[in-house]
């Protein structure tokens, strides 16, 4: 009996596990002019938008803004469950991927139109390809962000690599090759395996267009990824990039790599948004524009919206919410105290008011210049699929650490995202 | 038939566990019944689960390869840290159970670990200690060591991260060094008079009177190292080459990063079973190791 009652009270124990998905909570009726927002951010970005929210209630008595903010870590597992559970805030800051990704499991945000904010303020290109699904305007960006190629011109020079060179995908070899040989410690490329994913896809884009297509098919052939990863297994032969043994710890942080902040790895593909931290406090950084082949389709550079404001479908005070995001969009008031919180302004009276308070970095102003002017088509929402991105890292890590040869990376490549995209 | 004072007695005792077993049911039984009904469908947490019958279990078990890699993680980190990890309790417990100045310090020491769990803090801190350039290997490079890949072998890295569970021994420490405590000195005594050595009074004496206390913490740690996510969530994200990718890592991946909450509750069932198997072999093998104190 006695050990029958300890069994139980260790199935009750065991039973934790099956706690992976928790009941629904009834969500909240909050007073009719309080709202929420939450975001992701750094103290950089918190504290413009506190400040932006106090000057909104100082005009507006009647609303009680209230900020839920963090880090980026855990902020779309946190914002899905309070979305299932109704209890996500009335403004909500998203990445761009995930508008598709949410939009399409239902109603969740509500559409927006030009008689709520004044939508001209904005590039309309710009909003159809990537704040929209199914045709409908579902929210706002924020800014805009954009690949940037960044070199370390001091590191190259010390090399005796021009720091002026007008990267080519077989330059990047030729050159990046010399530091490797001159220090076995030290390589061209900071990527990390994540990073590789990116390169690659950057490739395929330029060789065929894209990875995947918008109509969820494969859009490379077979021989196009045996290129593909011909070529980055030379970056593994010549020293271009460290060994994923060394880096693979510091996936989706390659700035947190002791190497890099250290200076021993010379170049870098980032988002303009992480410009500052990813620089990890070295100051000889320059933009350099991506190398792209000769008969490219399509340059696979990305651009996309720093993030995307968006308001909760569920939301108790819709009109108050919108009106809120008017604000935050197009007063100058508002637009100054964000300052680039969120990147450069993706407005025209944003630009305007902190282009006249001189407020917009150079470094910032010109990579994303530079990064629109060599922006590709964008993804599409199959290629941005957390799945879909998962296929493509398994095989490329399997290909990093010299499982794979090139020929059986991309079949395998092809072959698991074809299982991956038909199950979608 | 209960007199009225007694009725009165036994539900003023419901009254007392009343909010446990509210507790219980909104907290724990409701979530485990949707989570059973769950795995039976497709749900993608936002929009209605749609019935899919036992295609979650037939993929899992068929199409699933990852499953297999991660089941293969799991047991292998179950067998590397669960024995490493109580072993090293037992020698901890018997070197702080004898007297010596200042034990209560050392046995205070030796516990800090366990207080600090298996969080988030440790884990980065274990990142930076067994990273290339991290501390360990400065240390080995003193005495002319080479930098070893500690996290970034996929054939070193599961042992280094289940290093963290097994410096986390405290718990079962503290259990052993009770359990030590407990032990009549009669039987030591006994034992010498008859010309018993040191090995064999630990092997005939200590270890059968600690029996009772083994299968606890093995049981214990067990369910646990099954369930483990935490550390290889945060150093090495499963990596390298899925090589950390524990059960509980998958479980999170299907749940949290592909919303595919049907899925993963199917996971997590058979997660549950697996468990509920291996501790019910252990209780039944334990009739013929585990002594308790009046079978003697």
């Amino acid at each position: 009996m006695k050990r029958m009652l300890i069994l139980l009270l260790i199935a009750f124990l065991a039973m934790g596990t099956v706690f992976a998905t928790g009941s629904k909570e009834v969500a909240k009726e909050d007073g009719p002019v309080t709202l929420r927002l939450s975001w992701w951010g750094g103290d950089s970005r918190h504290t413009p938008t506190l400040a932006a929210m106090d000057a909104y209630m100082a005009k507006n008595p009647n609303v009680k803004l209230e900020g839920e903010y963090g880090g980026w870590d855990g902020y779309y597992q946190k914002l899905v469950t309070q979305i299932a559970g109704g209890t996500a805030a009335d403004i909500i800051q998203i990445d761009q991927p995930w508008l598709a990704e949410l939009s399409s499991k239902g109603d969740v945000f509500t559409v927006i139109d030009d008689s709520m904010v004044d939508l001209s303020q904005f590039d309309a290109a710009f909003l159809k390809n990537y704040c929209s699904y199914d045709g409908k305007l579902m929210g706002l960006p924020t800014g805009t962000n954009v690949n940037t190629f960044v070199v370390d011109t001091k590191m190259l020079a010390d090399f005796g690599i021009d720091p002026n060179t007008k990267w080519t995908w077989e330059n990047i070899i030729s050159e990046g090759k010399k530091i490797n040989e001159q220090d076995p410690s030290s390589y061209f490329s900071g990527a990390t395996p994540d990073n590789l994913r990116a390169w690659l896809e950057i490739y395929i884009a330029q060789l065929a267009g894209a990875v995947v297509d918008d109509n969820k098919q494969v859009a490379f052939t077979e021989a196009q990824g045996t290129e593909a990863f011909t070529y980055f297994k030379r970056w593994f032969d010549e020293g271009i990039i460290a060994p994923f043994r060394q880096t693979s710890l510091f996936y989706q942080k390659f700035q947190e790599n002791p190497d890099w902040i250290n200076g021993k790895m010379a170049a870098a593909r980032i988002f303009v948004s992480s410009m500052e931290k990813d620089f990890a406090g070295r100051p000889n950084f320059e933009t350099r524009q991506f190398p792209v082949m000769d008969g490219a389709v399509n340059t696979g550079i990305l651009m996309r919206p720093s993030q995307i404001f968006v308001v909760n479908n569920n939301s108790k005070n819709k009109d108050e919410a919108i009106k809120l995001l008017a604000y935050l969009f197009t007063d100058a008031e508002a637009i100054e105290k964000l300052g680039l919180a969120r990147g450069i302004p993706s407005t025209a009276i944003g630009r305007s008011v902190l282009a006249e308070k001189g407020m917009i970095s150079e470094m910032v102003e010109k990579a994303t210049n530079e990064g629109i002017a060599q922006a590709g088509d964008p993804q599409s929402v199959y290629q941005m699929n957390s799945e879909v991105i998962q296929v493509m890292q398994d095989v490329i890590d399997e290909f990093g650490f010299g499982r794979l040869t090139p020929e059986e990376a991309s079949a395998k490549l092809i072959k698991n995202l074809e299982a991956t995209l038909a199950s979608l | 038939m209960l007199k009225r004072s007694q009725k009165n007695y036994t539900y003023t005792g419901y009254l007392y566990i009343l909010p446990w077993v509210i507790g219980f049911l909104l907290l724990q039984l409701v979530p485990l019944v949707n989570s059973l009904w769950y795995s039976f469908t497709q749900f993608q947490l936002l929009g209605d689960p749609k019935f899919l019958g036992l295609a979650n279990y037939k993929k899992i078990f068929t199409a699933d390869a990852t499953f297999l890699q991660s089941l293969k993680v799991t047991f292998y980190y179950v067998l590397i840290a669960v024995p490493l990890k109580i072993g090293f309790a037992l020698l901890v417990a018997i070197i702080l159970n004898q007297k010596i100045k200042g034990i209560n310090l050392f046995r205070t020491l030796y516990y800090i670990p366990s207080i600090l769990g298996g969080s988030v803090a440790i884990s980065v801190l274990w990142k930076y200690l067994f990273m290339n350039q991290g501390v360990i290997n400065n240390i080995i490079a003193t005495i002319g060591i080479p930098a070893i890949d500690w996290l970034g072998n996929p054939s070193l890295a599961l042992g280094t991260i289940s290093l963290v569970t097994i410096w986390q021994f405290g718990s079962s420490m503290l259990l052993f060094l009770a359990g030590l405590k407990q032990i009549p000195v009669s039987l030591y005594e006994a034992a010498r008079i008859d010309g018993a050595g040191r090995m064999r009074i630990f092997f005939k004496i200590t270890i059968p009177e600690l029996s009772p206390i083994v299968l606890f913490n093995l049981i214990m740690q067990m369910i646990n190292a099954f369930q483990d996510f935490t550390s290889a969530f945060v150093i090495t994200q499963g990596g390298p080459l899925k090589s950390t990718y524990l059960y509980g890592l998958m479980l999170y991946d299907q749940g949290f990063k592909f919303f595919k909450m049907g899925y993963a509750s199917a996971l997590s069932w058979i997660l549950f079973a697996i468990i509920l198997f291996f501790t019910s072999l252990t209780f039944r093998s334990s009739e013929s190791w585990v002594h308790y104190g009046d079978s003697i």
